[in-house]
Parts: C-alpha cells; structure tokens; sequence
C-alpha cells in the first residue's frame, strides 16, 4: 500500500485515485522482475540458485541495506536524501567495538553503543537540516566524510575483533550474543531476516496507518501547504532524519555480527545501494509518494542480481555493467507518471 | 553594479589570484643530484638538512595506515630529515597536493599513487623539476617518472601461492580466488602469478580455479562475495585471497557457513591478525609477506639521493634504481619469525 500526498479536493479524487493505482502497478512490475531475476537464476544455475539454503543466504545479505533502506524511504518520502548512512555503518561499529574493549562480551553494550553512536549521528545530520537549514544533500555529504573518518579515528584505521562477542561457543553462538544476530536461527531463519522483515512491516504501519506517516508524506509532496494545514514540519523533517541514523545503528548490529568484527571501512557505498533500491521501488525522489512494499522489492532485487552475478562468476567489469542495465530496466518498466 | 555582483566578482577575483599564487612559478629548475662517485658511502650524516616529502592515498586500509606510520617512524630515524607526510582523498586530490608538494621545493618526493597511471603526468613534472621521485608499490607507468622504485613482488606472491596451494592439494582440487581492487597492477600481478604458475606445476589441470571474484581489499565485500560462492560451490579445497584484511572477511564466511574443515585458506600481507590464525592453525594456513616496511626503504632511498649518497654495497655506491622487495612465505612453521614484521 502507498500513501500519496492527501489534497482536499473533491474533484482531484479522480486523480488522487489515479496515483494510487499508478504506483500498485508499478509495484506488481517490480515484483515481476523480482520474479523474472529469480526464474533466470533457477535455469542459469539450477542445483545452487534456487535452493533454500541460498534464498536463505540472498535475505541475510538483504538485511543490512535493506534495514538502511527502509529508514532512506521515509528520507526521501520528505524530498530529502541521506548519503551518510554507510559511513555511519562504519562508525558505530566502531565505537562500540572500542566500548566493548579488547576482551568485553557484553553484546548489550556493543548493541546500544552502536545504535546510540548512530543515532547521535543521526541527530546531528537533522539538526543540520532541520534547524540549521542545510540543504540535505551537503549536510548528509559533511556527515558522509565526517562519520568515515570517525570510524578510522576511534581506532586508529583497525578494526576491532568481536569474536568473543559469541556467548561462549563460536560455532554455536548462544541466542542474543552479538554473533547470533549473524548466524543464528530461528526455525531455520536466519536471525537478521527476522530482524529485517520485523522493521519493514514497522515501517509499512508507520508510514501506511499513522498520522505521523501521514505527515511525512505530505511534508515531502507540498511543504507549504503542509505547513499552512498544521504539520510540524521542521519537527518531521528532524524526525527522519534521527531515524535513518538509528536503523544505520541497526544495520551496524546485522553486519558487524555476520563480519565477526567491526571494520573501520566497511559500509562503502551502502548509501547508494540503499537509495537504489528506494527509487526503482517506486518512492519518489521529490517527495510526496512512498511505498515501502516497494522498497522492499528493490532491496530483494539488488540481492537477487549480486547473487546471481557472483555464482555466474562474471568479471567485475560485466557485473557493473549488467547490474546497471537490470536497474535501468526495472525503473523503465514503471509507469511514466510514476518515475519522478 | 549591485553590492552582491560587486561582492560576488571580488570573491572569485580573490580565488582566481589565491590559484595563481598556489601554482607558483614554472621556471624548470634543473638540479644535479650527484648519486655516485666520491660522496660518502651510507648513511653518514654531512650536516645538511634534506626535505622530504611523501604523498599517500587515503589510508582506508591497515596496510596503507602501516605505510604511513612505517614512512613517519623511518623519517625521524635521521636527524637531518625534515618530513612531511600527505594523505589524500582520491587519486585527482593526491595529484593536486603533489602539485603543491612540487612548488614547496622538497628535495625528494616519495609517492604511493592510488593509480600510478593517473599520476604519472605529476610525476614526470616533478622529475623535470629536479625534485627526485620515489615510487612506492604501484607503479608510474613511464620510466622517466620516478629515479627510483621500492615495490614488492606482486607476481612473485602469485608464483609463491600457486606453489604452496598446489603442494598443499598435491595437484588436485577446486580453488576460490578472492582478488583485490579490480583494475590495479597489484591485482593483475598476482593473479597473473599465480594462474601461470598453476599451469606449470599442475599441467594436467587438476586444480580449477572455480571462482574469480574481487573483494576490493574490503573485509565486508570479502564477506559478501564468499557467502555467494560458498552457494555456488559445493566442493572448494582451498581460497587464495589477495589481501589479510580482506580474507577475514572471506575466513567468516567460511565459518558461517560451518565449511572451515572443508578448506584452507591463504592471505597477502602479514598482517598481526593473520599470523596469528596462522599460529593457532586451521583455516588460515598461510600468507605472504608484502611488507609495508617498504615505506621506510623509500624514505631511507629518498634520503641518500637527496643527499648525494648511495648504498653502500653497491661499486661504486649508488642508489639502485628499482628495489624489490622479496615476498616471502609465513607459515606455522616459521610465523615466529616474521612476527616482528606484522603490521596492524
């Protein structure tokens, strides 16, 4: 489900109703080529693609710059951007991996000192803009270096082991340990697939079924007159910002356990990714339309393609090419309303 | 004219005449540098002062941050080394501080290009400068950029690992080869070693190598990578990685995925983290010293040029134009040698 802009029109209600169905549309052509991807990889490479365990596999790898991207969908529901989010990536883990210290096995510590670091960071980009009136792009770009040479700071450009982080057993790591947020399961689902789906469907509840979705949406399709009908706009505008940096905290968490350690170079370019897949779902760039089903999709697209491209074993040079032209084609596939 | 126009001309009036300053004079200043001949062998001190200047990529990486510190702790060695170390943000950024290196006039310069392509051109203008050129690790890509090179044996590394590997498996076995950065001659070198070695120890074929993918030097792009070609792969009986940093990313994944008695795995570098693993055994079997001392070579070179010397087990004493430093093997059986060489 989507939530277009509300107008106050009676007679736009055509149109209104237009723009709904346009971006359902849009919806069900990005879940084809989802579809389509997964068809091509289960003749490409029947005994590997398509199994369970690498479906498995395709959602862990989701996880990380899909939490990011559900967080980048209310961003730019606002006609905002956030470039800092890989780079926060880095940061947080790094500083809660030195919060740890060498030989801690607290994972609550490590845990709230990323997501807190984050969120700290997180705030300053909102108040940048919010307050401070900088424009989004240059403010999130400060933060963008800012956060990745905190990360090589903290620690003097090493990462921080968190191996020990594992509950007792390595192999095995006790539910809740840090490590477990890796390779634990539940039922057979990996941990940070729960923890993924779980703030999608957040998401989709808070932008879908709450006033404060609601606002976001209309902040970003028409500022003025949000603000004339009584949105807090600054306070909205803030508020995303705030929550982007702290699903970048829970992304650090997803990925930090799945490394083992927390790397002072790690989230390169998780921002692109992130906003990629935030625009070929079909959320809008300027603001004003967002969908996180749609997100969503374009996260499962992005991992689709990686996997696939990495099991074909195609050089890296075909790899870009290909992954651009698959993104050019699934925004192509869109409506024409609905591309901007 | 408005007040803003008049504001807004005098400001780009001002940045015009700051970049015209900065690019300083282009009068070519042709120096003699005496390299051989009567000047004292070594590192004897002649009471003159020599500058030196050294410009590195942005250090995203333990090996280039060794690099850094490497080149600072064998600057302040010598007393009669005046240095200055400039870290970059890009390839185009390291370019334009070199530039600006150029028109400090340093009497040595020691470079590290992030793509020696790309800054071969900057090279080849402080060379015709006088200003003597060290290059570190990746290369310039014409001999009249640099009057020295310090490197380390990229191909060797590969030839090294192919005959470690294929001992290892005794000739037979799927191999995963995790690259580097794509495009780099480091990158090429050793993979170049290390498949044209393979076809010469093992010319039956008996070990594929099944998977090619680069990891960019990157521990999480590493971990990413290997998790997809562990799906791929059913069988793989050893992986060949380019870099340490990189591989723990690779070795994670490995154990992730409950695979690490299924294979070994080797790394480049010497990084403390890997010797380590080495020492405890298992996964991790080996790496390959790609010291980043080499740093502390070029500056220790730069400085004997600068100063008119050379090595002095050269006749006559000179300072050779291309240094390459060996790689060598680390194993369990010999990690306690090489300890004091780890970086990180």
């Amino acid at each position: 489900m989507t939530t277009p802009a509300q107008t106050s029109e009676p007679g736009r209600g055509a149109a209104f109703a237009g723009r709904v169905k346009a971006l359902e549309l849009q919806e069900y052509a990005l879940a084809i080529v989802v579809v389509l991807l997964f068809v091509v990889g289960a003749i490409l490479k029947p005994d590997t693609f398509p199994t369970v365990d690498n479906v498995r596999n395709m959602l862990t790898q989701a996880s990380v710059v899909g939490v990011l991207a559900i967080g980048m969908t209310f961003v730019i529901a606002t006609a905002g951007i956030d470039l800092s989010v890989g780079s926060i990536v880095a940061a947080a883990g790094v500083f809660g991996g030195i919060l740890v210290g060498d030989n801690g096995t607290s994972t609550l510590l490590f845990i709230a000192g990323a997501v807190g670091f984050a969120l700290l960071l997180g705030t300053v980009n909102a108040t940048a803009i919010a307050y401070g009136r900088v424009v989004p792009f240059i403010a999130t770009l400060a933060m963008f270096s800012i956060a990745r040479g905190l990360a090589l700071l903290l620690n003097d450009q090493l990462p921080v082991s968190l191996l020990d982080l594992n509950g007792g057993s390595f192999g095995n790591p006790r539910v809740f340990s840090l490590l477990w947020f890796g390779n634990g399961r539940v039922f057979g689902i990996p941990a940070s697939v729960y923890v993924f789906i779980a703030i999608a469907i957040a998401g989709w509840i808070v932008l879908n079924r709450t006033r404060y979705g609601r606002y976001v949406v209309a902040v970003g399709g028409n500022r003025e007159a949000a603000r004339i009908a009584g949105v807090p706009v600054r306070r909205i505008i803030f508020s995303v910002y705030v929550l982007s940096g702290l699903l970048a905290g829970v992304a650090t968490v997803l990925l930090c356990a799945r490394l083992g350690s927390a790397s002072p170079v790690s989230g390169n370019l998780y921002e692109l990714d992130a906003i990629g897949a935030v625009v070929i779902g079909g959320t809008s760039l300027a603001g004003g339309r967002a969908t996180i089903v749609g997100t969503f999709l374009g996260v499962l697209t992005f991992a689709l393609i990686f996997s696939l491209m990495t099991q074909l074993n195609l050089s890296t040079e075909v790899q870009q090419v290909t992954k651009g032209l698959i993104v050019l084609g699934a925004v192509l596939l869109q409506r024409p309303e609905a591309r901007y | 004219m408005s007040r803003k126009r008049l504001l807004g001309s005098i400001a780009a009036l001002s940045l015009l005449a700051i970049g015209v300053a900065a690019c300083g004079g282009t009068k070519t200043v042709t120096k003699t540098v005496t390299v051989n001949g009567n000047a004292a062998a070594g590192g004897g001190s002649t009471g003159k002062t020599v500058s030196i200047i050294a410009s590195v990529p942005p250090t995203d990486h333990g090996w280039l941050g060794a690099i850094s510190k490497d080149a600072k702790a064998a600057a302040a060695q010598h007393p009669d080394v005046k240095f200055e170390l400039l870290q970059a943000a890009d390839s185009d950024s390291q370019a334009q501080q070199i530039e600006q290196a150029i028109a400090k006039k340093p009497d040595a310069l020691v470079v590290l290009p992030q793509d020696g392509a790309a800054l071969t051109p900057v090279a080849q203008k402080a060379e015709r400068a006088g200003i003597p050129v060290i290059n570190i690790d990746r290369l310039f890509t014409a001999p009249d950029a640099a009057t020295a090179t310090v490197l380390g044996d990229n191909y060797q590394i590969g030839v090294l690992a192919a005959n470690y590997i294929a001992d290892q498996l005794k000739c037979t076995g799927n191999v995963v080869e995790i690259q580097g950065l794509a495009g780099i001659s480091v990158t090429t070198d050793r993979s170049k070693g290390f498949a044209d070695t393979l076809k010469k120890k093992c010319p039956g074929g008996g070990i594929k190598i099944v998977a090619q993918q680069p990891g960019d030097f990157n521990p999480d792009k590493g971990l990413t990578v290997m998790e997809n070609i562990l799906q791929a792969q059913k069988k793989i009986d050893a992986v060949y990685t380019h870099d340490d940093d990189m591989a723990q990313g690779v070795v994670q994944a490995i154990r992730n995925a409950n695979r690490a008695d299924e294979m070994f795995l080797t790394g480049v570098g010497g990084s403390s983290d890997a010797m380590k693993q080495i020492k405890e055994g298992g996964l991790y079997r080996a790496t390959f010293l790609y010291n980043p001392n080499m740093a502390g070579t070029a500056v220790n070179m730069a400085r004997l040029i600068a100063l008119g010397q050379g090595f002095g087990e050269l006749v006559p004493p000179e300072v050779p134009r291309q240094v390459v430093v060996p790689a060598a093997v680390v194993t369990k059986a010999n990690v306690d040698k090489y300890e004091k060489y780890a970086f990180n």
